[in-house]
């Protein structure tokens, strides 16, 4: 049977037992936690680039100066990108949670990492220096300054940083990667394929997606509303995030206390257009509806979501409409909240970012808010967590969803561990 | 797998493969160097798509709103349906997954995107450029052409991603994620990408006044040949396949994965050994262990390190036993993912190859050799490698089918 455990013949239950995040709400669970909580958005004025010829001037960033010390030793004189370094420091956050050793089963360790544009900020500069000698103005940069350049560089980097030989996969599905990478993992560990997956995805800001956006209009020159009848786009983010899934009984094996289980994952496309979705949801609520079916969970059974939730009027009402179409009257009545409202959009990254955020929700029992900072749109019928966070001390399923540039859709499940339903 | 779609520098269509791999010649043309990013004495050609109209594949309406990739990954799935015997009308649906795999995506929109941004000014972006220079345009157009609601994935692990993309969407048809998977590789060589991998050292380098020669395996071997193209096959269940009289072109008997941790950012490590055993137990899960595979189509490329890495797999693997014959593709077709994946069908197949192209003198460091032109029997499977750059690592087992 599909997902089943090689021995046994039965599907192995998939848990996370790590965590890790950098984002700019800080480089540790904890700040993202917190900043969480807070509700308050930290996207800003940002000095990453020159940003003056565009009509926005604000992203969310993460403080390059805050990274650990330790850490920027590493680095020092090595070919990493930005998005290499934040996918390196959240994975290693979340092995280091997990307790797990890498060096004990590396080649039953596989890595499946969602990004968008890997190192890109770098090779940017790169380029510039090389078109400017092209041009008669200075010299050829060097080689070696082509950091990490490709999608693949962070995943990478997080496999050869733990020294493992199993599998190693990017994911590069725009805004969805993140979300598919971790959904890849699950499978690979149900089906036994490796018994510890290190997923998430990692993302840095750079010219070309904030060039991109900019140009396609769908940037806010506020920091983003979404869901919110004044919203008027995104906000674009940088961070990574890492989850350790391994099966449940390995987990117990070893002692360790496995944080949620990762129940569900499905991932679709609309199949509609290159940069709109589809208006129903149509492929939405198709991935949403799979994830529940691997999950076997009824949509009743969902205690909040934390939607994809740009902030962009077309997505947004797309993305509702998905959200009505599976949970129909009870929509009104589901908690929403979408982790973008605070750290801005991580592209690549942003699945990842936010299943760790919905994970966090499931363990403190509160769906962390967003800014009460907008107008209410009598056409998106959802109960949004505005302000404050919304206590849920008994919540147990939660969904996560994710919604790219081309009309890639995925959708999480995560579960609480000891809610779940062993004869399902 | 019951269809094959391939355009790339030998030209359109599996015969058109076929016969370049018979001939053993790189497919090579002039790469632009007016623009000044070449360094002197650098690579000057690269295995590049001759035949650029693709308007027998795409409406120029459609093809207006795509990069070159996207057109590319279009024109071989409507190639590879067609070969299937699946029209046009029953090509989607959401039981259709795409599993594409590409290194660089869109170059040339990517490439003016930047030069919009850093030498012209933000505002003057296009937007048509980026939503085509995201990675995953490729699939994304390859879904919104044939209706494919399903998983729609675009891996980018470099030279090993076109086996990760095929075997990740065969697992996907064994398991019924889905009922039918479009899956391949799909990549664009522009000008400036050219003159980033030559000064990177990737590329093989001119000798004198000769051009520049990938030499897989040879001791004097120097660098890779830039290739571009697109290669989609038609994955489903095989039982599904009979029962709508659909001929089985072959079997994926089996995939999988590893990595090199010893690997540096953008070269090839020295940990074969760790490889060398994953591949040895995914072979045993294979009728015949090693000795049930009769030819291995090589990612080779000419790559200084990444040809001895894969040598010593295989030797490794192989555990002291005589290797099969060793065809290296890439060597014809230039260094993209199509330029494994077609001619392992190929191979499987039993259509000839010619002898590796550069190939002269065995490198004593290695001790491989690989194909020299003799006829083969058609094998009963074949490996297909990919080892990439960076670390990752991938096969993927062709079988016959009865």
């Amino acid at each position: 049977m599909p997902g089943a455990d090689p021995e046994t013949g039965t599907a192995r239950t998939v848990v996370v037992t790590g965590l890790g995040a950098v984002s700019p709400l800080g480089w540790s669970l904890e700040s993202l936690w917190e900043g969480l909580r807070a509700g308050l958005t930290a996207v800003g004025p940002f000095d990453r680039f020159d940003h003056s010829g565009h009509r926005t001037h604000i992203a969310a960033q993460v403080d390059l100066a805050s990274e650990p010390r330790r850490a920027r030793r590493r680095w020092k004189a090595r070919r990493v990108s930005n998005a290499d370094r934040f996918a390196v420091a959240a994975a290693r956050a979340a092995v280091a949670r997990s307790a797990i050793d890498p060096g004990g089963c590396r080649e039953r360790t596989g890595v499946y990492f969602g990004s968008s544009t890997g190192g890109m900020f770098e090779s940017e500069t790169y380029l510039e220096t090389l078109l400017a000698a092209a041009g008669g103005r200075g010299r050829p940069p060097a080689a070696s300054l082509l950091a990490s350049q490709q999608n693949n560089g962070p995943g990478d980097a997080v496999a050869r940083d733990l020294g493992i030989s199993g599998p190693a996969q990017t994911v590069s599905a725009a805004c969805a990667s993140g979300a598919m990478a971790i959904g890849d993992a699950i499978l690979a560990v149900r089906r036994g394929e490796v018994d510890v997956a290190i997923a998430g995805g990692s993302d840095s800001l750079c010219r070309l997606t904030y060039a991109g956006f900019n140009a396609l209009r769908s940037v806010d020159e506020r920091p983003c509303r979404p869901f919110r009848r004044d919203r008027a786009g995104l906000s674009l983010g940088e961070g990574a995030a890492a989850l350790v899934l391994e099966p449940l009984e390995r987990a117990m094996a070893r002692g360790a206390r496995p944080l949620v289980l990762a129940a569900g994952e499905a991932a679709t496309c609309d199949a509609h257009h290159m940069t709109s979705p589809h208006p129903e949801g149509r492929g939405a609520a198709e991935a949403i509806r799979g994830a529940l079916a691997d999950a076997r969970l009824d949509p009743l059974e969902i205690d909040f979501v934390n939607a994809h939730g740009t902030g962009t009027p077309l997505n947004d009402a797309a993305e509702c409409a998905a959200l009505v179409a599976v949970f129909g009257d009870r929509t009104t009545d589901l908690p929403v909240t979408s982790t973008k409202s605070l750290v801005g959009h991580l592209l690549g990254s942003a699945g990842a970012l936010e299943a760790v955020a919905t994970i966090l929700c499931l363990l403190h029992g509160e769906v962390h808010p967003m800014p009460d900072d907008g107008m209410s749109d009598p056409g998106i019928p959802l109960r949004l967590v505005l302000g404050r966070p919304l206590r849920l001390a008994r919540a147990r399923h939660a969904l996560s969803t994710s919604l790219a540039f081309g009309g890639a859709n995925a959708a999480l499940v995560f579960t609480r561990h000891g809610d779940h339903d062993a004869a399902r | 797998m019951t269809g094959l779609g391939t355009i790339g520098p030998c030209g359109h269509g599996r015969e058109a493969l076929a016969a370049a791999l018979a001939v053993g010649k790189p497919a090579v043309a002039e790469v632009d160097r007016g623009a000044g990013l070449h360094r002197e004495g650098g690579a000057r050609t690269a295995a590049l798509v001759g035949e650029r109209d693709l308007s027998r594949f795409i409406a120029p309406a459609a093809a207006r709103r795509m990069s070159f990739p996207s057109k590319l990954a279009v024109a071989a799935a409507r190639m590879a349906l067609a070969e299937a015997g699946i029209g046009a009308t029953e090509a989607g649906g959401p039981r259709v997954g795409v599993y594409l795999s590409t290194t660089f995506g869109s170059g040339q929109f990517t490439e003016l995107l930047l030069r919009q941004v850093l030498l012209e000014g933000a505002e003057a972006a296009q937007p048509f450029y980026f939503s085509e220079c995201v990675a995953n345009a490729p699939a994304a157009q390859l879904a919104i052409a044939v209706g494919a609601r399903g998983p729609n994935v675009m891996l980018t692990q470099r030279e090993s991603g076109p086996l990760l993309a095929v075997g990740r969407a065969a697992q996907a048809v064994r398991e019924g994620r889905v009922d039918r998977a479009l899956a391949g590789a799909v990549e664009e060589v522009t000008p400036l990408l050219h003159a980033l991998l030559d000064r990177f050292g990737a590329l093989a380098r001119p000798e004198g006044a000769r051009p520049e020669m990938p030499r897989p395996f040879d001791r004097r071997r120097d660098g890779f040949l830039a290739g571009e193209g697109a290669t989609i096959l038609v994955l489903e269940r095989e039982d599904a396949a009979r029962a709508r009289g659909a001929p089985a072109l072959a079997r994926i008997g089996w995939s999988g994965a590893a990595f090199d941790s010893t690997a540096d950012v953008s070269d090839w490590g020295d940990g074969h050994v760790p490889l060398a055993a994953a591949l040895r137990a995914g072979l045993g899960e294979v009728p015949g262990g090693v000795a049930g595979i009769g030819a291995v189509v090589s990612g080779a490329s000419g790559a200084r390190r990444g040809d001895r890495i894969e040598a010593r797999v295989l030797r490794a693997a192989w555990d002291g036993a005589a290797l099969p014959p060793l065809l290296v593709p890439k060597a014809v077709t230039g260094e993209y993912g199509g330029g494994i994946l077609a001619p392992g069908l190929l191979a499987l197949e039993g259509a000839r190859f010619g002898p590796t192209p550069g190939f002269v003198e065995p490198d004593p460091e290695i001790d491989v050799t690989p194909h020299r032109g003799a006829a083969l029997r058609a094998p009963a499977r074949v490996l297909l490698t990919g080892l990439a750059s960076g670390g990752g690592a991938a096969w993927l087992v062709l079988e016959r089918t009865s």
